[in-house]
């Protein structure tokens, strides 16, 4: 789910690496204020790592399939650092594998980056007191808002050449083949961090 | 020429039929002949697909002339397979046909000239072990740069 270059407006793809550049230096200002910014550089760069790798992974949803997304793991996992760890992440997967256009690597950020965030907003405010529900919710809530700004983004971009309503009943489609990641991302966050209550829970991040 | 040559030239003869038919049917009365001409003509077929290999069927297809690379020039959409198939007009220079469906696209450019159309698509679509190559390769890196941050976090390192 990474938009390819060409696909919309100019306009779009600029102010796409506007919206994300100014999130992204919020995001490291916000890191610059913790009391040591360098403490979550390791688990950040591995997690980029994962979050790379993962747009590999594909989930079969016949007739299509889905390759997972990670952005409410990465925003649990890494909090504020999630930002720049993503733009990173999309950054190596447009110029290695071609997943998403390098024009659009700013709208790209947005539609991952800002669940990524949220979700970490959703796991500081529940996440004490209701770790797996606030683990489920920030994981597919995550998913779910990134196909929304997708969604939102494609259809607000849309050419005059294409025919809306064939594009609209595609999305409708994709949207629908999607909804699996949802509840499949969730779990993933879910397990992610019982196995970390468990076995280490100094690693489990707290809001 | 090609089996896909004679396939749009009898499917053009069938078009040329049809009209020659409609205008020639009110007149049939008066014992008009109906003529018909034929000729093979050169099509491009181009295949979209996902990098997941899947293809990109009914996507929707919009082809640009090199004339008036702003306009519109042809539509249409692609087959189960996604398979489309169009016949460019005589103009000379760089097509562009666009598939997109839900957000995903590719773009592919045809170069028309006096000799044989070439085609510039995509490039093909990694290896696993080039991805693997390429996985290791970042996982390397942030390796790296891990090992760097726990150090300046105030471990000296061995050659301190």
């Amino acid at each position: 789910m990474h938009l390819p270059d060409g696909i919309v407006p100019v306009e779009f793809a600029l102010a796409g690496y506007a919206a994300s550049g100014v999130l992204t230096a919020f995001a490291l200002s916000r890191v610059n204020r913790q009391p040591d910014p360098r403490a979550a550089i390791p688990r950040a760069a591995m997690l980029t790592t994962v979050f790379f790798a993962a747009s590999l992974v594909a989930i079969p949803v016949p007739p299509v399939s889905v390759h997972l997304m990670l952005s409410g793991l990465m925003g649990v996992m890494l909090g504020w650092f999630a930002m720049p760890a993503i733009m990173v992440g999309l950054f190596l997967q447009a110029v290695l594998f071609g997943h998403g256009g390098v024009t659009t690597l700013g709208l790209n950020g947005l539609i991952l980056g800002l669940p990524a965030l949220l979700a970490y907003g959703f796991w500081c405010a529940a996440g004490r007191r209701w770790p797996d529900t606030a683990a489920l919710v920030a994981g597919s809530g995550a998913v779910a808002l990134a196909l929304a700004i997708f969604t939102a983004i494609v259809l607000s971009g849309l050419p005059v050449a294409l025919d809306a309503g064939t594009e609209t009943v595609a999305i409708k489609a994709f949207l629908l083949a999607h909804l699996p990641l949802v509840l499949a991302e969730g779990v993933v966050v879910v397990a992610l961090l019982r196995v970390l209550r468990r076995v280490e829970p100094g690693l489990v991040p707290h809001g | 020429m090609s089996r896909h040559g004679n396939l749009v030239g009898n499917s053009l003869a069938g078009v040329a039929l049809c009209v020659a038919a409609g205008i020639c049917a009110p007149q049939a009365a008066f014992s008009h002949a109906a003529l018909m001409t034929a000729e093979s003509a050169q099509a491009i077929r181009l295949q979209a697909q996902y990098d997941t290999g899947a293809p990109m069927a009914h996507a929707q297809v919009i082809i640009y002339a090199p004339d008036t690379p702003s306009d519109v020039w042809g539509r249409g959409i692609t087959d189960r397979d996604g398979r489309f198939d169009f016949i460019p007009d005589d103009i000379a220079g760089r097509w562009s046909v666009q598939v997109r469906q839900a957000g995903h696209g590719v773009m592919a450019h045809v170069d028309i000239s006096a000799g044989a159309p070439v085609i510039m698509a995509t490039s093909p679509q990694d290896t696993w072990l080039q991805r693997a190559v390429m996985i290791a390769l970042v996982a390397w890196g942030a390796l790296g740069t891990a090992l760097f941050a726990l150090r300046k976090k105030g471990r000296p390192d061995a050659s301190a």
